[in-house]
C-alpha cells in the first residue's frame, strides 16, 4: 500500500488550521503590549505588597537565601518575599531571566545577575536606574560598583564578591612565588618530589566564560579600554603563553585542562593531587571544611605576575524595569547589602561579602580565612563592562581555545582577533 | 519460524558440500550473538557508571576514574537526594505530565494515523509535511514566544502548559508511526469487520488496534520518555518548585555556582530511571502478548 | 468520479459499486462519507499542533524581517532580507552560517549511517526469538532513561583525557591513543567523541523502531522463502528489507531531522570547539549557531533568520526523502 500518496489538495482541515494560525498570532501580537510606560511612583514601600525575587542557588546558598528572606520579611510585615529559584547554572538562569523581560512582564521584582550581566539588560531597557534612591556606592569595592554603574546612572547594586586567585599549598610550597617564573619552578620541584602530585598547577582552560577570567587572572589586559585600543599587547602575549607553556613547555599543567571547568579543578585540588589551583574563594570553605585532606594547608594568593590581579566574578542585584514594586524591592536590596546579612551569607554560604564594612571581627570570628582573602581582593579587575560583552567573550574565549590546543601562537592569534574584538568594543556602550 | 533459522534448516540439507554449511551457519549464530552482546554491554555501560558513582562519596568521585569495580558503597547520596532535596515534588509531576501527554498523543496519534493510513483524505502529504515541522522546528525558536503566549494565558507553573507543548515531541512521530504500522496490516481484516456490521471506528478499535498492538505499544514507550526528556520547555515555563519536573530538578540539585554534585546527580538518574522501567516492563508485555495475539495464521 | 489510486486507498468494502438491484443510496457519497470521516479524525492532532507552532512560527518569521536585537535598540524597526544576508557575511566566525551548516550535514550522514546499519542489524537479530531476548530489549531502552543533560555531561567527564574512562580503558588493555585529548585535541577527535555519545542514545531508538516494523511481516512469508531455498542474506535482502520499507522510512526521516537539529550534546561536550587559528569553531552545529544568536546575543532577528533556514533546509531533507521512499514503492497495490 502507498504510504506517500500523490495527491496535494488542501483540504478544509487545512484552511481552517491556517485561520486559526492567523487569529493566534494576530491575539498575541496584539496583546504583548510593549508600549507601555511604567509609572515612576509605583507601590509605596510601607504598603502591603508581595515582592518576587528571582535568584539562582540551591543548597547552603539556598538556605542563605531563605534565612535571609525570613529575617527581612520580620522586619518588615508588610511585605512578603517570594523566592522565584533560578536554575543553578548560570547560563541557564540568564536565559530564564531573559524570558521574562523579554515578556515584559512586571515580575520578578529583583533579580541577580552576574557582574556582567547588567551591561547588556541596561541597554535592552530592562533594568531600573537606582540613582533616585541615592545608593551609597563607596560602601562596596570599586572593581564590583564600576558593573553597575552604566551611563551614569546605578543600575545593580553589588551583592557577593567573587575574585580568582591562586591557591598554593602551603606545606610544599614554603613561601608563596613572587614571579610567574617562580611558580613554574616550584610547581617543578614539587612535583619532582612528591610523584602522588599529577601536575603542577590546575586551571581552567575549557571554551567558556572561565578561560575568559583565567587569562585575566594570568595577566591578561582585557578592560574596555584595552580592548579598544588593541589585545595584542605584549603584556597579553606574555600571559597567553604562561598558560600555553604550562601545557606543553613546562607541563605543569596536564592537556586535559583544556576541557577543565570549576568543578574539574576543584576535584584537582581536593584530592590534594596539585600544588597550585587557580580558582574562586568557595574553594577555601571546603579546603577547611573537615575532613578536607588539605585542611589547614591552603593558601590564597594572585596570580605573580609583573601586576598581580585578580579577575572579579560575584553576583549583583537590580530591580526590573517594568516593576511596580520598586521601593519595597530596594528595602530587600538594602537589606541584603546590610553588614549582618552580608556576614551571615559569608559564614554559612561561602559567599564573600561585597560590603566593605562587612569584613569585621564578627566575620574574622567565625570565619578567620577571610582575612586572608583581602590581598586578593584588593587586586581584583572586572572583565569589561560593555552591553555586547557576550559576543566579546566568545571570541577571546575562542582566541584562548586556539592557543592552548597549539593551533596558533600567542602573538598570532591576539593579531588575528585584535580587529573583531576592537570592533565590537567600538560599537559597545557601557 | 524466524529468517536465521529458516535459512539454517535450508541449508542443512544434503548437498555435495558436506557440513561445512553448518559451519557457517555457526558463524552466523556467533556473529549475531556476539553483535548482540556487544550492543548490550555499550548501552549499560554508562548506566551501569551512573549506579556505581551515585554510590561513591564525593571524596571517592574526585580521585578520578581507579577503577571499573565500584569503591565503597555508601547510599548517602540516595537519603540526600529523596529527603532533603525536594526530590519528589518533581518527580510526582514529570510522572503526571508525562503520563498525560502519552495517553492524550497515543489516542490523537492513533486517530490520525487510521485516517492518514486509511481514509481518502485529500491532504494527507500536506498533513504529514505539518507534523515533520512540528517535529523539527528548532526548539530554541519556540521557547521564547511561548514563554510571551504563557506569561499572557497565565500558563506558566502550571500542568497544562507543560502537556500541551511537550506534544510536540510525542504527537508528530507517534502519528507517523502509527500511520506506518497501521497501513501495514492488511485490508480484508477491517473489511471483515465491516461486512460484520461494525462501523469504522468500532472496527479501528476492535480490530485494527489488537493487530497493531505491538506498534501502540512501542509508541507509548516512546511517547513517554520522550516527553519525560523534556528539558528546554520545563526549564523555562516551570520554576516553581511546585510544579518543576525531573530532569530539570536534577541539574538543580546537583549543582551550585561552580560545583557539580554528581554523586547526587546520578542518585537521582537512578532513582527517576524507575518509573521508566516500569513503564518499559508493563508496555513490553503488552507488545510480546500482541504478537502472539495478532500474529496471522 | 474516484480515481484507481483512491479507490485502492480505501478497503474495498467501501467504495464496492452497491449490489444490482438495490435503490442507490441518496446523500453523500461513500467517497465523500470516508473523507469527512477521516477529516474529524485527523483534526485533534492538527489542531493541537498547530495550537502550538503558530505563534512560533509567526513569530519568528516576522523577527527575522525585522531588526530585533535587544543589545542594539530599537527593537522591532524593519530589516528587509538583512538578517537573512548576514547569515553569510557574518564578521564573527561562530555566527557563520555555512561552516555549520557543513558540519552538522557532515554530522548528520555520518551518524544516521552509522546507526541505521547497527539499528537494522539490531532489530533482525532480536525479531526471532531466544532466551533472554526481554532482557535485551528492556536494555535498550536504558539510554534513554537518563536525560540528554546527564547523559552529555556523563560522557564529556568519560572522554576527560586524565580521569576518564575512555583513555583509562586503553591505558588498562594497552591500546594506542591512551593519552588522546578527545574533545579538544583536534576536531576528528571531538567528532568521533559527539558520534558515540550520539550513536550510543538513538542506535536504540532505530532498533525499536524498525523491530515493531519487523513484527507485523507475517511468518509464512519467511515460509515460503525457506521452501524456495534462499539463503540468510538473500531473504534479508529479498524480504526482509523491502517490508521493512515503511518503518525504516519513518525511522530514517525522524532520525535524520533530529540529528540535523542536534544541540545539547554538542553545546555541553565541546561547546563548537576545538577552535581553529581563525576563530572557527570546528564542531560548531547549527542549533548551537541558533543558541548563539537568542541567548549569547539576545538577538531574535537574526535567530529567526536561522531558524527559518533551518526548517526550509529540514523540510527540503523531508521532501528528498518522500521522492526516494515514493520510487521506492512503486505502483499503489
Amino acid at each position: 500500500m502507498n504510504l506517500w500518496p500523490k495527491n496535494r489538495h488542501a483540504t478544509t482541515v487545512a484552511a481552517v488550521a491556517a485561520g486559526l494560525a492567523v487569529a493566534l498570532g494576530a491575539a498575541a501580537c496584539g496583546s504583548s503590549g510593549s508600549g507601555t510606560s511604567t509609572t515612576s511612583s509605583g507601590t509605596p514601600a510601607s504598603a502591603k505588597q508581595t515582592i518576587v525575587f528571582a535568584s539562582a542557588g540551591l543548597g547552603t546558598e539556598g538556605t542563605a537565601t531563605k534565612a535571609a528572606i525570613a529575617g527581612f520579611e520580620k522586619a518588615h510585615p508588610n511585605i512578603t518575599v517570594n523566592l522565584l529559584p533560578l536554575s543553578s547554572s548560570s547560563t541557564s538562569a540568564q536565559q530564564q531571566e531573559q524570558n521574562y523581560f523579554v515578556a515584559g512582564s512586571a515580575t520578578p521584582d529583583v533579580v541577580y545577575t552576574d557582574v556582567t550581566w547588567p551591561a547588556a539588560d541596561v541597554k535592552a531597557g530592562w533594568l531600573a536606574n537606582l540613582s533616585s534612591f541615592s545608593p551609597n556606592t563607596s560602601a562596596f569595592f570599586p572593581g564590583q560598583m564600576s558593573t553597575g554603574e552604566i551611563n551614569g546612572g546605578v543600575y545593580a547594586i553589588p551583592w557577593f564578591i567573587n575574585a580568582e586567585g591562586i591557591y598554593y599549598r602551603t606545606d610544599l610550597i614554603k613561601s608563596p612565588p613572587t614571579s610567574a617564573s617562580q611558580l613554574v619552578s616550584d610547581a617543578q620541584s614539587a612535583m619532582a618530589a612528591d610523584p602522588s602530585l599529577k601536575e603542577g598547577l590546575a586551571f581552567e582552560g575549557d571554551t567558556y566564560e572561565g578561560a575568559v577570567t583565567a587569562f585575566q587572572s594570568f595577566g591578561g589586559q582585557i578592560s574596555l579600554s584595552d580592548l579598544k585600543k588593541g589585545i595584542d599587547t605584549p603584556a597579553n602575549v606574555t600571559a597567553l603563553t604562561f598558560m600555553y607553556n604550562a601545557i606543553h613547555t613546562n607541563k605543569i599543567s596536564p592537556s586535559a585542562v583544556t576541557a577543565w571547568q570549576e568543578p574539574q579543578v576543584q576535584s584537582a585540588w581536593l584530592s590534594g593531587q596539585t600544588p597550585f589551583a587557580l580558582n574562586w574563594p568557595y574553594i577555601y570553605q571546603l579546603s577547611e571544611a573537615s575532613g578536607s585532606p588539605v585542611a589547614g594547608k591552603t593558601g590564597w594568593i594572585p596570580f605573580p605576575s609583573s601586576t598581580p590581579q585578580t579577575s572579579l566574578g560575584g553576583d549583583d542585584l537590580a530591580i526590573n524595569a517594568k516593576s511596580t514594586h520598586k521601593a519595597a524591592a530596594w528595602e530587600f536590596i538594602q537589606y541584603l547589602t546590610s553588614d549582618s546579612v552580608q556576614d551571615a551569607r559569608a559564614i554559612s554560604a561561602g559567599d564573600p561579602p561585597s560590603v566593605k564594612s562587612a569584613y569585621n571581627s564578627t566575620l574574622y570570628a567565625a570565619a578567620p580565612y577571610y582575612k586572608q582573602e583581602q590581598a586578593v581582593y584588593n587586586a581584583v579587575v572586572s572583565r569589561p563592562v560593555a552591553s555586547n560583552y557576550a559576543q566579546i567573550s566568545t571570541q577571546l574565549q575562542n582566541m584562548i581555545a586556539s592557543v592552548l590546543s597549539g593551533s596558533a601562537t600567542p602573538s598570532a592569534a591576539l593579531a588575528t582577533a585584535a580587529p573583531t574584538v576592537k570592533a565590537l568594543a567600538d560599537g559597545a556602550s557601557g | 519460524m524466524s529468517a536465521v533459522s529458516a535459512a539454517g534448516a535450508a541449508v542443512t540439507r544434503p548437498n555435495r558440500r558436506g557440513s561445512r554449511y553448518d559451519g557457517g551457519l555457526v558463524a552466523r549464530k556467533t556473529g549475531f550473538f556476539g553483535l548482540l552482546a556487544i550492543f548490550v554491554v555499550v548501552s549499560l555501560f554508562p548506566f551501569y557508571w551512573i549506579v556505581i558513582t551515585s554510590l561513591k562519596t564525593p571524596a571517592q568521585i574526585e580521585k578520578g576514574t581507579t577503577s571499573l569495580l565500584p569503591s565503597g558503597v555508601t547510599f548517602s547520596n540516595y537519603s540526600n537526594v529523596l529527603t532533603q532535596q525536594d526530590f519528589i515534588r518533581p518527580l510526582l509531576n514529570s510522572i503526571v505530565i508525562a503520563a498525560s501527554v502519552t495517553v492524550i498523543s497515543v489516542i490523537l496519534a492513533s486517530l490520525a494515523g487510521y485516517a492518514l493510513a486509511r481514509t481518502q483524505i485529500r491532504a494527507k502529504t500536506p498533513i504529514l509535511g505539518f507534523l515533520l515541522l512540528g517535529a523539527f522546528f528548532p526548539l530554541l525558536a519556540m521557547v521564547g514566544p511561548l514563554f510571551i503566549l504563557y506569561s499572557h494565558i497565565h500558563f506558566l507553573n502550571t500542568y497544562q502548559g507543560l502537556i500541551i507543548v511537550d506534544m510536540i515531541y510525542t504527537l508528530p512521530l507517534a502519528t507517523w508511526l502509527l500511520t506506518s504500522y497501521f497501513s501495514q496490516i492488511p485490508k480484508e481484516l477491517e473489511e471483515a469487520a465491516i461486512v460484520d456490521g461494525l462501523t469504522r471506528v468500532k472496527a479501528l478499535y476492535k480490530v485494527i488496534m489488537p493487530v497493531a498492538m505491538p506498534g501502540v505499544f512501542t509508541v507509548t514507550i516512546l511517547a513517554f520518555i520522550l516527553a519525560w526528556n523534556d528539558f528546554a520547555f520545563a526549564l523555562s515555563f516551570n520554576q516553581e518548585p511546585a510544579y518543576t519536573t525531573a530532569p530539570v530538578a536534577i541539574v538543580n540539585l546537583g549543582q551550585s555556582q561552580n560545583q557539580v554534585f554528581y554523586n547526587l546527580i546520578d542518585a537521582a538518574v537512578v532513582i527517576i530511571s524507575v518509573p521508566i522501567a516500569l513503564i518499559v516492563i508493563f508496555a513490553q508485555r503488552r507488545i510480546i502478548s500482541g504478537l502472539t495475539a495478532g500474529a496471522l495464521k | 468520479m474516484t480515481t484507481k489510486q483512491e479507490r485502492s486507498a480505501a478497503p474495498a468494502a467501501l467504495t464496492r459499486p452497491p449490489a444490482p438491484g438495490r435503490r442507490r443510496r441518496k446523500g453523500p457519497s461513500l467517497v465523500s462519507q470516508d473523507r469527512r470521516l477521516g477529516t474529524w479524525l485527523v483534526a485533534p492532532a492538527v489542531i493541537v499542533l498547530l495550537a502550538i507552532i503558530a505563534y512560533p512560527l509567526i513569530y519568528n518569521v516576522w523577527n527575522s524581517f525585522h531588526h530585533v536585537d535587544y543589545q542594539n535598540p530599537p527593537v522591532g524597526t524593519f530589516a528587509g532580507l538583512s538578517n537573512y544576508k548576514l547569515l553569510f557575511t557574518n564578521p564573527l566566525p561562530d555566527l557563520q552560517f555555512l561552516p555549520a551548516l557543513e558540519h552538522t550535514v557532515g554530522f548528520t550522514i555520518v551518524s544516521v549511517v552509522l546507526e541505521t546499519v547497527i539499528g537494522i542489524a539490531i532489530a533482525v537479530a532480536l525479531s526471532k526469538p531466544f532466551r533472554g531476548r526481554g532482557v535485551v530489549r528492556a536494555a535498550m531502552f536504558i539510554p534513554w532513561a537518563v536525560p540528554t543533560v546527564v547523559s552529555a555531561e556523563l560522557w564529556k567527564t568519560m572522554f576527560d583525557p586524565q580521569n576518564g574512562f575512555v583513555n583509562y580503558i586503553l591505558k588498562t588493555l594497552d591500546l594506542p591513543g591512551a593519552s588522546t585529548d578527545w574533545l579538544t585535541g583536534n576536531q576528528w577527535t571531538a567528532w568521533t567523541g559527539l558520534l558515540i555519545a550520539d550513536a550510543w542514545r538513538n542506535t536504540p531508538f532505530m532498533a525499536i523502531v524498525l523491530l515493531a516494523g519487523l513484527q507485523v511481516i507475517p511468518s509464512d512469508v519467511y515460509e515460503a522463502a525457506r521452501i524456495d531455498g534462499a539463503n540468510a542474506w538473500k531473504t534479508f535482502w529479498r524480504i526482509t528489507m523491502p517490508l521493512l520499507m515503511p518503518a525504516l522510512s519513518v525511522a530514517l526521516i525522524f532520525r535524520t531531522l533530529s540529528s540535523f537539529m542536534i544541540f545539547d550534546v554538542v553545546y555541553i561536550m565541546t561547546h563548537g570547539g576545538p577552535v581553529g587559528p581563525g576563530g572557527q569553531e570546528t564542531t560548531n552545529v547549527l542549533a548551537n549557531l541558533d543558541y548563539g544568536a537568542f541567548i549569547t546575543n539576545s538577538d531574535f532577528g537574526y535567530g529567526g533568520a536561522i531558524s527559518v533556514s533551518m526548517i526550509i533546509i529540514a523540510l527540503m531533507i523531508a521532501a528528498i526523502y518522500v521522492r526516494v521512499f515514493r520510487t521506492q514503492q512503486g505502483q499503489p497495490t
